[in-house]
């Protein structure tokens, strides 16, 4: 469910040579931690919440997105693109209130990218993360920040969805295989305007591929990672169809406090907007408070976000805008009150985003991709 | 202040007013001067300017660059890419190549378009539809004129048709081709190798982040400032410039002369109207600033017209400088040329500093003009009193401090004292010269050369100061013509012999791609083993050579088959070393052989020890010898081929040299090699052919020498006529009087021309021997010191006498208006003025 799906878009081939997400997919860890060519998209995404020592609180992002743009490269050659990797790093300062964000692409290369279990890593340059054991070790690069993170699992992996598939829409293979580590502990450094933070919080990590999951009508999502004080994750992703309808295809997980994971379906929760900001950058306007029910669980949130501005207003280059930031969540579970900190995902607003390849026009591209200037 | 102004408009103006004919061939001759100095120096700095790499303006600037002789593995830029600190790196892969149309060179630059997206010309969803084409391109608009255009490509020895996906705009992008890096690697056949990494760091970079990506290079790989490319080429082009800009001051020189000449024509013609200023309370410095004011005048009116004709002769100057700089130093294309503040602030400073220094003396003269010896001495008897005998000591000193000089060493690696040698010879020759004019006066040439002649010589000994300005003039011009011609004809001759004896092959074999300077063209790898098995061959030498870097100078590393080179080549060794012995070695390891130029350039010796970066690995060579060779000014460093591959491992030779069997049928045997190529886009050249084209790049190199030389040499004859309309106007009543006395019209006129021509040839014969003197500098103290090149003195006689002869005959042509105005001279009006 994520917003690089869109560039994904405008770059896709039909995928018929690529496999689809079907139920029955056999998970095998830690080989699926890493790239799974046959599919045609793939990504890591790796979101939390961490403080230094002196209370200080930081939000970061860091993803790593594949896209084949062939199932076979033309030639022989490490510059011939089979796959582009595109990557995301973000820092919410919550303190100043500012957030820095970077973006990069890179085709494989000579090994300018990757996802390779040998080495246990997923890399962009100098962004990366590399499984030793069950832990995980984090590092982002950039002229403004440089972010060291250890993480680890304090619960086995999720496999969202049912049968091993995460449906995202009514036909076959319009689904992906979804995979979420929903309780990280981290712990590292950041170095960051001439300072230096020892940080320690938790993260959320999302492992998803396949190869056509989203239909014409979806206009786009929001997405939640909910880790709440009782040590139980939710996680609800609501698909926006045109004309405001909720899709029937959105969906949750219920993550319980021994690991077991429960699937929730569109009528199992409700999630409504009540605040908007206006973007300066895109004049996109994003819900950044939501009310969110769930009866099922006796579940009532509010969601909020401590700063405001946590939009990657896509570059005129390669990305569409989204909204991905740092959540406060409080409510009341089984009648008592219940606190929360997550990530919330919110795409399509400043204008619908096309999720299906382009028709062949001539000279027509997806329209929706690229912002305009 | 008012009167100052006064005493200068009528003192000076007027008289300039009053002679429009001599006092605009005095500015003419100033303007030429100074366009000279400005049309070279713009030239210069836009010939230049071209090294800037043209990307920059894409891509913007770097900060450093990554590069080692022969290339990166690119696996490089992986690693380096994963370094954790906040640099970003953009690879590049480059070349040349020629459209297959027009046979223009072009450069070709490989990046990475996808990581570049944001830099890149070409960027999004068309990019990457691109992208899936192998043959797109990006390119300038002297390659294409818009997007969706084919054109034929020949890169190497192959032709293949590519789409324009877009058009590159930015200054000096014109010729330049971008593509995706694969498709670079592949059609520049560079398969895994990358020629350089540009590398970026943030402005708060710390000093560690450079330190951290130091050590992170394997041995053998250099980190540099980025641009030190362009640096380098700069440098190697400094010789060149330099010398261009010393020849470009000769005009100026000569015009100094006139400028001196004419000033001290206004002192002594007003010498009565100063005696009176003084008598009537105008002071010295008045009067020697009024002077000196005038010539400034002369200066700044022409540093004004010389910019205009600098501008002129910029034009040609630059396309002559950025032939050379194309075929002997590097691909290039000239920047626009510019004429600036520095430009203009340049064209006036030489203008007047060369104004006010030669007007000095005359000025201070004027100056010292005492009013009673002024007003009472008669205004036609003066005559400055030369000390002839003190001004041949002076020679004697001037000539010894030039031989001193010429045996000093280069200083900063510029032959400045070489050229303070020069000149100082040429200051020897100006205080001999009423010496001489003295001399041959004196001899009584009336029997041999008639009435006519024994008065011009007389009236050339009566005003000995202004002749000796005069033929000084002229005989500094035609000395540096004799010199320069004779440096240049040696030169030709010196490369002629050498091309002779080293074109040893009888046909040559280059790609089509190639051009002048760069050698990363190569030839298809399977050829060479194709032609060795035609019957008319003998033997297919292969030749490789690489563009590298040593010690921040341009340079050349190349392959040679060292067997072959034995058995067929005719290496020759300086200082007598025995080639034999030399090339038996040079295969057995790791030995090189060095080229003069390369060796004088950086100071090595048979014995030391190269050390160069090689594709990431440090390779040292022992220098063996150092051979003879006139073919380019970066040099050579040679070395076995099969110890080159050891390091480098691409076996694409750069040419071949084809020697055919004995008695083999050159062409049958050319047509055999033809169908063997056919299919490849090579250019097989004969013997005879590379040695005339040698020397068709060796003429047109010095085009521009001759070119200046003529200037100079246009510049005093103006003088010379200048001065000579002003001999006629002095000596009017002199020239009446001969009237008077019986000489008929014609005989003045004869009168007028001898004295020209007797001081042409004064000063062609005083020039002659100066020339010889400072051809011997040029070519044994400034060429070896400049660019190191062994030049056998040969003497271009037919060629001097020529240039002698023009010479002599535009001084009678000048000579002869002045002449008829003189013949016109109406006695009896002149006499009345009396």
């Amino acid at each position: 469910m994520k917003a690089l799906a869109v560039l994904v878009a405008a770059l896709s081939l039909p995928a018929a040579e690529f496999r689809l997400a079907k139920p029955g997919y056999e998970y095998r860890f830690p080989q699926d931690h890493f790239a799974h060519p046959e599919f045609q998209t793939e990504w890591w995404y790796f979101t939390g919440n961490l403080s230094a020592a002196s209370g200080r609180r930081f939000g970061f992002e860091l993803t790593f997105f594949r896209h084949a743009v062939a199932p076979e490269a033309a030639s022989a050659s490490p510059w011939s693109v089979r796959d582009l990797w595109m990557a995301h790093a973000a820092l919410s300062d919550i303190e100043k209130g500012r957030f820095l964000w970077r973006e990069r692409i890179n085709r494989t290369g000579p090994g300018l990218a990757g996802a390779d279990a040998a080495t246990g890593c997923v890399w962009n340059g100098n962004w990366q993360v590399c499984w030793r054991g069950e832990r995980m070790q984090l590092e982002a690069v950039t002229e403004e920040f440089m972010l060291r993170l250890e993480v680890v699992p304090q619960k086995p992996p999720v496999i969202h969805g049912r049968d091993g598939t995460s449906r995202k829409g009514a036909g076959e293979g319009r689904a992906s295989h979804y995979i979420s580590f929903t309780r990280l502990s981290a712990t590292g450094t950041l170095s960051y305007a001439g300072e230096r933070f020892a940080l320690a919080g938790t993260a959320w990590m999302d492992h998803e591929f396949f190869t056509n999951q989203l239909s014409d009508e979806q206009l786009g999502w929001d997405w939640f990672s909910i880790q709440l004080d009782n040590d139980t994750e939710l996680m609800l992703v609501q698909i926006r169809r045109a004309g405001g309808a909720v899709d029937p295809f959105s969906h949750g997980t219920l993550v319980e406090v021994s690991g077991r994971s429960r699937h929730l379906e569109a009528g199992d929760f409700r999630l409504e907007p009540l605040t908007r900001w206006k973007s300066p950058a895109t004049g996109a306007l994003y819900p950044i408070r939501w009310r969110i029910q769930v009866p099922a669980l006796e579940l009532e949130l509010e969601a909020a976000t401590p700063l405001a501005s946590q939009e990657l207003a896509g570059s005129k280059v390669l990305l569409p805008s989204y909204w991905e930031g740092a959540m406060d969540y409080r409510g009341r579970l089984r009648g008592g009150p219940v606190t929360g900190r997550g990530y919330l995902e919110m795409t399509g607003y400043d204008r619908p985003v096309r999720l299906s390849p382009p028709p062949p026009a001539p000279g027509g591209r997806a329209a929706s991709a690229t912002p305009p200037d | 202040m008012k009167a100052r102004a006064l005493l200068f408009y009528r003192l000076l103006v007027r008289p300039m007013l009053a002679e429009p004919l001599r006092t605009a061939l005095t500015l003419l001759a100033v303007a030429l001067g100074v366009g000279v100095v400005v049309a070279i120096e713009s030239a210069g700095r836009a010939a230049a300017g071209s090294f800037r790499s043209s990307l920059e303006t894409v891509a913007g600037e770097a900060d450093y660059e990554i590069t080692a002789a022969g290339g990166l593995p690119e696996e490089l830029l992986a690693k380096l890419a994963r370094l954790p600190v906040p640099i970003s790196l953009a690879p590049r892969v480059e070349g040349s190549g020629r459209l297959a149309a027009t046979g223009t060179p072009v450069r070709l630059v490989g990046m990475d378009l996808i990581a570049e997206g944001g830099r890149a010309p070409v960027r999004g969803q068309e990019l990457f539809e691109a992208l899936r084409e192998p043959h797109s391109i990006w390119c300038g608009r002297a390659v294409a004129t818009q997007p969706g255009q084919t054109i034929r490509l020949v890169i190497h020895d192959v032709a293949r048709e590519y789409t324009v996906r877009g058009l590159i705009e930015g200054a000096g992008l014109d010729s330049t081709l971008i593509l995706d890096i694969g498709a670079a690697q592949e059609a520049l056949r560079k398969p895994g190798r990358l020629d350089r990494i540009e590398v970026r760091l943030p402005e708060s970079a710390s000093p560690k982040v450079e330190a951290r990506l130091r050590e992170a290079l394997p041995e053998g790989v250099l980190l540099r400032p980025a641009g030190a490319r362009t640096e380098e080429n700069r440098k190697m082009l400094a010789a060149f410039r330099w010398n261009l800009r010393v020849l470009s001051y000769i005009a100026l020189i000569v015009g100094a002369f006139l400028i001196y000449n004419t000033i001290a024509i206004s002192v002594l013609r007003r010498r009565a109207e100063i005696g009176l200023l003084r008598a009537l309370g105008a002071t010295r410095g008045q009067v020697g600033a009024a002077f000196l004011a005038e010539s400034a005048l002369f200066g700044a009116l022409g540093a004004a017209l010389g910019l205009l004709a600098g501008r002129l002769m910029a034009e040609g100057a630059l396309r002559l400088m950025a032939s050379t700089v194309d075929t002997l130093y590097a691909t290039s294309s000239p920047a626009p040329l510019s004429f600036d503040a520095a430009i203009i602030g340049l064209a006036f400073a030489v203008g007047l500093l060369v104004a006010v220094a030669s007007a000095l003396a005359p000025a201070i003269e004027a100056a010292r003009v005492a009013p009673v010896e002024a007003l009472a001495r008669g205004r036609y008897h003066w005559e400055r009193r030369l000390a002839v005998r003190r001004n041949l000591v002076g020679t004697l000193a001037l000539a010894s401090a030039a031989g001193l000089a010429s045996l000093g060493p280069p200083l900063g690696g510029k032959p400045v004292l070489g050229y303070l040698a020069a000149v100082l010879l040429i200051a020897a020759m100006a205080l001999a010269m009423p010496a001489l004019i003295d001399a041959v006066a004196r001899l009584n040439l009336a029997r041999l050369a008639g009435v006519e002649t024994l008065i011009a010589l007389r009236g050339l000994r009566a005003s000995l100061g202004r002749s000796a300005v005069l033929a000084g003039a002229l005989a500094t011009a035609a000395a540096m013509v004799i010199a320069v011609g004779i440096l240049i004809g040696s030169f030709r001759e010196t490369v002629s012999l050498w091309l002779e004896q080293q074109l040893a092959a009888d046909f040559y074999l280059q790609p089509e791609a190639a051009t002048g300077a760069e050698r990363d063209a190569t030839l298809d790898p399977a050829l060479a083993a194709e032609l060795a098995r035609l019957d008319e061959i003998a033997e297919v030498e292969r030749f490789r050579a690489y563009d590298i870097s040593f010690n921040g100078l341009p340079a050349y590393l190349a392959a040679v088959e060292t067997d072959l080179a034995r058995r067929w080549g005719k290496l020759r060794f300086l200082g007598g070393q025995d080639r034999e012995a030399i090339l038996e070695r040079l295969g057995t390891g790791n030995y090189a052989i060095a080229s003069e130029p390369f060796a004088s350039k950086h100071g090595l010796r048979p014995g030391d020890i190269l050390r160069l970066p090689l594709a990431g690995r440090a390779a040292e060579f022992e220098l063996l010898g150092i051979y003879t060779d006139y073919s380019n000014e970066r040099g050579y460093i040679v070395v076995d081929r099969d110890v080159l591959l050891g390091y480098l491992p691409d076996p694409a030779p750069t040419s071949l040299a084809l020697y055919l069997q004995a008695g083999a049928d050159r062409t049958s045997a050319r047509a055999a090699i033809e169908r063997a190529c056919a299919g490849r886009e090579v250019r097989l050249i004969s013997n005879a052919e590379l040695r005339e084209e040698a020397l068709r790049i060796f003429d047109r190199t010095f085009a521009i020498t001759w070119a200046l030389e003529a200037i100079a040499l246009s510049v005093a004859v103006i003088g010379m006529a200048g001065a000579l309309l002003a001999l006629v106007i002095d000596r009017r009543r002199e020239l009446a009087l001969l009237r008077f006395l019986g000489a008929a019209g014609t005989q003045i006129r004869r009168l007028l021309v001898g004295e020209a021509a007797a001081l042409g040839l004064l000063a062609l014969v005083a020039g002659s021997a100066l020339g010889l003197l400072l051809a011997l500098i040029l070519i044994f103290v400034i060429n070896k010191q400049s660019f190191g090149w062994t030049i056998q003195l040969h003497w271009p006689a037919g060629l001097l006498a020529a240039a002698l002869g023009l010479v002599y005959l535009a001084t009678l042509l000048a000579a002869l208006y002045p002449a008829r105005l003189a013949q016109r001279l109406n006695p009896i009006e002149v006499i009345h003025e009396e």
